[in-house]
């Protein structure tokens, strides 16, 4: 049986609201008895702020996914860098063997796992929209701040596969504290290589 | 009672028309996950439907002529 999902449940409430509204506008005069008040009150105030909270909602949930940082064509090559049949390429890497959401891959390391981090991520989402559209792209696309080794330990701190490795625990404090970089210091430091693309192999999923 | 409801229509067709539009905004941005669809619920749908929504509870309270 098919569950309807939050996002279908959300367009009957829309159009619900829709035929609601519109049943008030057309014939007013429901309004004149007490149910009819109720009516309009439920279709003007109760519902519409219901579907705004929700949509809003839905929105956010949806800009969290691969495909959607993916649609601007300036991301395209970041997209194609997931698929480097390469291990050393620690997207590719993380992203094939599903160690991230696949649905999620840019949201999950991108973000700020600190407080307000997804917030802060929503706003930085709305700056790359202003400067898509309205800016200038810098090429080559650049973090705003270099990458904090904290988005790594948040999944990797506390793993074995981790901290079986003696040189993350003779290093572990300096790592912390992003004295020794994770992507930069030379131990991780091929990450989406855009700029080498024309020169590797590309994995191809079965499906 | 014609009167009235004469009145009432007026003072609802204005916001009602802002709902819709705000709500079928916010109905075709769902049917399009890329960047702009967010833009589009987020500044025009919305603006569409706080202005719908005040314009709504401003004629629960104005004087009636």
């Amino acid at each position: 049986m098919h569950l309807p999902t939050p996002g279908e449940l959300l367009y009957v409430l829309l159009l619900i609201s829709i035929v609601l509204v519109v049943i008030v506008v057309l014939r007013p005069g429901v309004t004149n008895s007490r149910e009819g008040k109720m009516l309009a009150f439920l279709a003007f105030l109760i519902l519409p702020v219901l579907c705004m909270f929700w949509g809003a909602s839905e929105h956010i949930d949806r800009s969290k996914q691969t495909q959607f940082c993916l649609s601007c064509h300036v991301m395209e090559a970041y997209g194609k860098s997931l698929y480097v049949d390469d291990p050393s390429y620690v997207p590719a890497a993380h992203f094939q063997n599903h160690r991230i959401p696949v649905d999620e891959a840019c949201y999950t390391c991108h973000t700020d796992y600190a407080m307000y981090g997804s917030f802060r991520a929503k706003m930085q989402g709305l700056q790359h929209i202003y400067v898509q559209y309205l800016g200038t792209i810098p090429n080559p696309v650049r973090l705003y701040t270099p990458y904090n080794n904290r988005e790594c330990l948040h999944c990797h701190l506390g793993a074995r596969s981790f901290e079986s490795n003696p040189i993350h625990v003779a290093l572990l404090d300096s790592i912390k504290s992003n004295q020794t970089s994770c992507i930069t210091s030379g131990c991780h430091d091929t990450v989406h290589n855009v700029a080498n693309q024309k020169n590797v192999k590309f994995w191809s999923p079965a499906q | 009672m014609i009167i009235e409801a004469t009145g009432i229509a007026r003072s609802l067709r204005v916001p009602g028309i802002l709902l819709i539009l705000g709500l079928a905004i916010e109905f075709l941005s769902l049917l399009w996950a890329k960047p702009l669809a967010f833009i589009l619920f987020a500044f025009v749908g919305g603006a569409l439907f706080l202005a719908g929504i005040f314009l709504y509870l401003y004629s629960l309270i104005a004087p009636r002529s």
